[in-house]
């Protein structure tokens, strides 16, 4: 295979793997894709260093480590995602403030929506490469 | 068979598929003055204008889509005509021919090359039309002699090409300019003029660099403006000083769907493969090229340490890369890459359908081929190609595409992957 000639490609396969490792943490996911927006303003060209420096957002923790002011997310036994600020750390628990929590996503098999709820609607399109791009001629 | 009249002045349409022959007469396709028993396969997707020097009469066959249509008047207008007069008064060594997809680049360079021949005038054209390419098999750049006239620029043979191992010059930006520059400076030793048909790239950043440096790096004497309005203005205001023609697209010049292309270089590609073999080559023997691939220090995979189907390895500047018969687990790749830092992995069958440009010993190009196996651990890699003298490649040069025989592309590969 011809060489890679530009450093995007390392930074594509590195938001992919972050998506794909952070998926359930959303409080995980919002800080890389903060920090890939701000990098990404400031030093467009160098991609490489975008790259690897983005695995460095999100870094795993342990109780003994954190320090107060810290920024941490947290994934719950029961699937609660929770990001905000350590405000005080005791052996038995973390004090956190300005949080956020996101709730898991729940299956439903069947959903009847007042069309009045709705303020905001959006069409997806799975296989679109090969629907906007066919490699034949379909007849 | 079909048969038509034509009387002097006359001026049809050829649409493809269509088959014809001179009976009788002298006509003119493409600027090229052809007689009696002149032979033109027009493939699906084109068409051509033909126009009637003495009265004549024309026998043809239609095929899927083809047609041939009377016409009212001559499609070629003045400004070409004027345009022709002043390359033969100033003849300027090398043009560049650019514009958009589907304004008639290739027709333009034939029929401009087709005219000098007329006037004595060796030119030759080379195609950068990589997924379209008129002159080399799909894949490649080339450049071709006008040695006698030709309705088709495919008519004309194949003096070289360069392997660019993908359909658009998006991210083969450097085997690109490369290939442009080996080919007119090629060019520019055996013949008159170098007229240089360039891909329709034109906008947005890849577009206006490509442009550009190929403008910078080749320096043409002229630079041939084909457009419907103003779409290459923005490339002409940045282009280098020197001399710029614009000329108008012909209204009725057919374009091509997505899926057209896309069955043209399918086309192309199988008829290329046709009557093809398999020849393995020693890798010993034969150097690989656009590949981290045996550009390290072996390194024996027992020694490696590590429980994983590794069949060959190797120490690069970059890390270790690894050829395994499956993926390897995380914790087999948090061990090398301790021991290595990075690591490339190879999945041994990933390099099936992997198009190649094969090369002689003085680097000259010969053809492409596909990849059908690597023995790794003997050191063997098999090759289905045209080629019939395998004694003669001596290198092997990743390309980017995954196609087979049948011209059918499956993909492309990530760049780097091997």
């Amino acid at each position: 295979m011809t060489f890679e000639q530009s450093e995007l490609q390392r930074l594509v396969d590195e938001i992919i793997e972050l998506l794909q490792r952070y998926g359930n943490d959303p409080g995980a996911l919002e800080a890389v894709f903060s920090e890939l927006r701000a990098m990404y303003q400031r030093i467009p060209i160098y991609s490489g260093i975008i790259a690897s420096l983005l695995p460095k957002v999100v870094q795993p923790v342990e109780l003994g480590q954190l320090k107060e002011g810290s920024e941490i997310t947290v994934v719950l036994k029961d699937n609660r995602a929770i990001a905000g600020k350590v405000s005080h750390i005791a052996p038995e628990e973390i004090k956190l403030v300005g949080c956020r929590q996101f709730e898991r996503p729940k299956l439903c098999e069947e959903l009847v929506l007042p069309a009045s709820e709705v303020r905001e609607m959006r069409l997806l399109t799975r296989g679109i490469l090969d629907k906007e791009r066919p490699s034949e001629i379909r007849k | 068979m079909l048969e038509l009249e034509l009387k002097r002045g006359d001026v049809v349409r050829l649409e493809g598929m269509l088959s014809l022959q001179i009976k009788d007469g002298k006509v003119s396709i493409s600027g090229g003055l052809h007689e009696k028993g002149y032979k033109l396969v027009i493939p699906r997707a084109k068409s051509l204008p033909l126009e009637a020097e003495t009265d004549a009469v024309i026998e043809y066959t239609l095929g899927e889509s083809g047609s041939v249509e009377r016409l009212a008047e001559r499609t070629i207008s003045r400004e070409w005509d004027e345009l022709i007069a002043e390359i033969l008064r100033e003849k300027p060594r090398l043009v560049m021919v650019i514009g958009n997809v589907d304004v008639g680049k290739s027709f333009f360079t034939t029929y401009v090359a087709n005219t000098l021949l007329k006037h004595g005038i060796r030119a030759a054209a080379l195609d950068g039309d990589v997924g379209q390419s008129d002159i080399g098999p799909p894949s490649t750049m080339g450049i071709g002699i006008f040695e006698r006239p030709v309705g088709l620029m495919h008519e004309v043979p194949t003096r070289a090409a360069y392997f660019v191992g993908s359909m658009s010059p998006s991210n083969h930006m450097l085997e690109f300019i490369v290939g442009m520059k080996k080919l007119v400076e090629l060019g520019l030793k055996e013949v008159d003029m170098v007229i240089v048909n360039t891909p329709g790239m034109i906008s947005h950043g890849p577009g206006r660099a490509l442009q550009l440096y190929v403008m910078e790096l080749l320096n043409p004497d002229l630079i041939v403006a084909l457009q419907r309005g103003r779409e290459l203005e923005h490339l002409l205001m940045a282009a280098p000083p020197v001399k710029i023609r614009r000329i108008p697209v012909y209204e009725k010049v057919r374009s091509r769907s997505i899926a057209e292309r896309t069955a043209l270089r399918w086309m192309a590609l199988a008829r290329y493969f046709e009557g093809s073999s398999r020849i393995v080559l020693d890798l010993r023997k034969v150097k690989l090229g656009r590949c981290y691939y045996r550009t390290g220090d072996p390194i024996d995979p027992k020694t490696l340490g590590v429980r994983a189907p590794i069949v060959y390895a190797e120490k690069l500047p970059e890390g270790l890369l690894v050829v395994a018969e499956s993926a390897l687990d995380d914790e087999a790749m948090q061990e090398l890459g301790a021991k290595f830092g990075q690591v490339k992995m190879i999945i041994k069958g990933s390099e099936q359908n992997v198009l190649v440009g094969l090369m002689d010993s003085a680097n000259v190009f010969l053809g492409i081929g596909i990849i059908d196996e690597i023995d790794y651990a003997r050191e063997r890699m098999a090759v289905i190609t045209p080629i019939r003298n395998g004694d003669k490649i001596a290198m092997v040069q990743f390309g980017s595409m995954k196609v087979k025989p049948t011209g059918e592309e499956i993909g492309t590969i990530k760049p780097g992957t091997f």
